[in-house]
């Protein structure tokens, strides 16, 4: 016998009926521990079965299971003189199919004058059936299959003790074949990421590697799932511009990623001799058209860099449109065409951006749709809006920083940003640096010098003032909400301070406030509306009004905040809005 | 600029609390204690800002609970000689016109 069986614990048979109970728990101990213990059917259920014929002094036993698409029931393990593995019957047909039709044991006590008993193998096999016992594999999802136990070996019928006992021995079968398909599933489904997961890692491979130094693209993909049916890439052409793509396959799934794969190598095949954007896409278009399955379409915009006059030529096919930010408003760049694939003669238009002081972002109409809420898109004003927040961080983290509030918010598409921009900082000067205890009572020269500082640099008394009100407002904001300074408390932990930092870059100021206080959360901290009377948050309105764009960021380590805010200097028209 | 004072004097029927230099988180607890002091003789106060160079959002916060407890005694409560910088800031608080406010006291009182 198997070897997984415990040793059945000895009785002394005194008291037959006692023996005969304490039998059968020792019986369905061993039964239900043997069947726990293994996942793999084929090796469990057959020596199982064949200690059931046993205990239960039977000549034949069989296990039948329900194919669920088909409602028959097919023998999968059989002991005794007939072989009958294979053997199909239908659900609700003969003894077997009735104990699952109705969910309910069947015993037949003289199988040969039963109507019910189907004698087709009997009359086969020169077997002959005189008792059947047949009790329901029964789950909460209903029975799964049947065991099913023929003739004492006596020559008696099974009485009601046996049917009790095999009803007993049904539950840990039935639980058992249940572990087993679910552990089944469980290993398909771990086999199928495993395979995504590869496939990932190739769509991965295919897009283009961050660049390192002063390199003025940076891209991301995420996918909604495993696989992504969104595109982007870079290179240099011989002349010294950069040729860039970003683009979206229509539909999801395994064909969009392996459309995504000859899109991605088609447009850049086309790319390294194309004259222009327009003419790029339409070599792609007219490609496309020749072998697309029906009903399947990209968008993509395409353009070409020139470094040298920071302008960029763009061609979009049916892309969402692009914005051009220069830090004080965005200007959406419209498609140019139709998307790629759908028309052979589509012709593409073409537009001039000028990014000398501008950054172009791409994205695919994934980042618009994220979920806000249950429902709500994120759209093009809330995607401006985060881009604004975060307006004044350098490309890279800024990129980063987007992606994280995509990613806090539902993702329901792919997602792909590309950004466009000549990283700064060879002309950004400082105006001021200092670092000062976080203490109300040194704000007042830390007013002082703020004022010296952009005196200095003409900037007009009046918005002087307001800017000046603006970063005492935010520091003060970090004593008390960051450093939860008591009001009225004129000293402080002189381990608290605050490091600011005023710098300027052609006409944008920037400041940055530092301190090492807890991280705070920063989605928190939002302006109140202006027009309401009331106290709280009158700091920030003022911040909101007076700078162009503000931001603010726990540092890493949960230790320390960092706020940056942007002025943009323009000729003196200033709004007092 | 001037020391940072608060300094409250009858004029009259009214209390007049005079405040002098840079309203600020620092001192601003100081001017809300000597605006409610003002509120609670009973009288109509004034707020003198003449002399007052900045004035933070705590500085208007104690402007603003002065006249909410004077509208909620029935008294009246005016700024007066406001100075350019903390008109400046009332206009950004979008407050100029929520106070009741005036060249002197001599112009509240024929108001």
């Amino acid at each position: 016998m198997n070897a997984a069986w415990p040793a059945t614990v000895c009785v002394p048979e005194h008291d037959p009926a006692r023996h005969g109970g304490r039998r059968a728990l020792g019986f369905l101990a061993d039964l239900s521990q043997a069947l726990a213990v293994s996942l793999d059917l084929r090796t469990t259920l057959e020596p199982a079965l064949a200690r059931i014929l046993d205990f239960m002094q039977a000549e034949a036993a069989s296990l039948f299971l329900l194919d669920e698409a088909t409602n028959l029931l097919e023998c999968r393990v059989c002991v005794g003189p007939v072989d009958i593995v294979g053997l199909k019957v239908a659900a609700g047909q003969g003894v077997v199919g009735r104990a699952v039709a109705q969910n309910a044991p069947q015993r037949i006590d003289d199988a040969r004058n039963d109507a019910r008993v189907n004698t087709r193998v009997d009359a086969e096999t020169g077997f002959v059936t005189r008792a059947i016992l047949c009790v329901p594999l029964a789950t909460a999802q209903g029975p799964l299959g049947a065991i099913e136990i023929i003739n004492r070996r006596d020559g008696g019928a099974f009485d009601e003790d046996a049917a009790e006992i095999l009803r007993l021995i049904a539950a840990p079968m039935a639980l058992a074949i249940n572990n087993a398909r679910l552990a089944a599933k469980l290993a398909e489904q771990q086999r199928i990421r495993r395979e995504m997961a590869l496939a990932r890692s190739i769509q991965k491979s295919l897009l283009p590697r961050r660049r390192r130094g002063r390199f003025p693209l940076i891209g991301v993909n995420l996918p909604a799932h495993e696989i992504s049916g969104d595109f982007y890439d870079y290179f240099e052409l011989p002349d010294q511009r950069i040729a860039f793509f970003i683009g979206d396959i229509s539909g999801k799934g395994l064909d969009a990623a392996f459309l995504m794969v000859r899109v991605v190598s088609l447009l850049r095949f086309s790319g390294k001799d194309a004259s222009t954007p327009a003419a790029w896409l339409s070599e792609v278009n007219r490609e496309l058209c020749n072998t697309l399955q029906h009903g399947r379409f990209v968008c993509a915009v395409v353009g070409i860099y020139d470094r040298g006059t920071r302008c960029a030529t763009l061609a979009s096919a049916g892309f969402p449109p692009a914005l051009r930010d220069d830090g004080i408003r965005f200007e959406e760049l419209p498609a140019d065409g139709p998307p790629l694939g759908i028309l052979a003669e589509a012709e593409y238009g073409e537009r001039q951006v000028d990014l000398a002081d501008a950054a172009l972002y791409l994205f695919s109409d994934g980042a618009t749709d994220v979920r806000e809420g249950a429902r709500d898109r994120l759209g093009s004003d809330g995607l401006r809006g985060l881009i604004r927040r975060h307006a004044a961080l350098a490309p890279e983290p800024r990129l980063r920083a987007l992606i994280g509030e995509l990613k806090r918010r539902k993702l329901v598409d792919d997602t792909t940003l590309l950004l466009l921009q000549e990283p700064r900082g060879s002309q950004v000067r400082e105006l001021l640096a200092l670092r000062f205890p976080a203490a109300p009572i040194r704000m007042r020269a830390v007013r002082a010098a703020l004022r010296t500082a952009l005196d200095a640099e003409d900037v007009a008394p009046e918005l002087r003032d307001r800017l000046v009100l603006a970063v005492d407002e935010a520091c003060t904001n970090i004593i008390r909400h960051a450093y939860h300074h008591q009001l009225g408390e004129d000293t402080c932990d002189e381990t608290d301070s605050i490091a600011l930092r005023v710098t300027r870059e052609r006409d944008r100021l920037g400041f940055e406030l530092r301190d090492e206080a807890p991280c705070v959360d920063a989605a928190r901290i939002k302006p109140r509306d202006p027009s309401e009377c009331r106290i709280g948050g009158l700091g920030l309105a003022f911040i909101d009004a007076t700078m162009d764009a503000w931001y603010i960021e726990g540092l890493p380590g949960g230790c320390g905040n960092r706020l940056i805010m942007h002025k943009q200097l323009k000729a003196k028209t200033e709004s007092d809005e | 600029m001037n020391e940072n004072t608060c300094v409250s004097e009858v004029c009259g029927d009214y209390v007049l609390v005079r405040l002098s230099g840079e309203v600020d988180l620092s001192w601003s607890q100081q001017v809300r204690r000597a605006i409610l002091d003002a509120l609670g003789d009973g009288g109509r106060v004034g707020v003198d800002l003449s002399q007052v160079g900045y004035i933070d959002s705590s500085g208007i916060a104690a402007l603003v609970e002065g006249l909410q407890n004077a509208r909620s005694h029935n008294r009246k409560f005016v700024l007066v000689a406001v100075s350019d910088a903390a008109m400046a800031v009332l206009r950004l608080a979008r407050l100029d016109r929520v106070f009741s406010i005036f060249s002197d006291l001599d112009a509240a009182r024929s108001a």
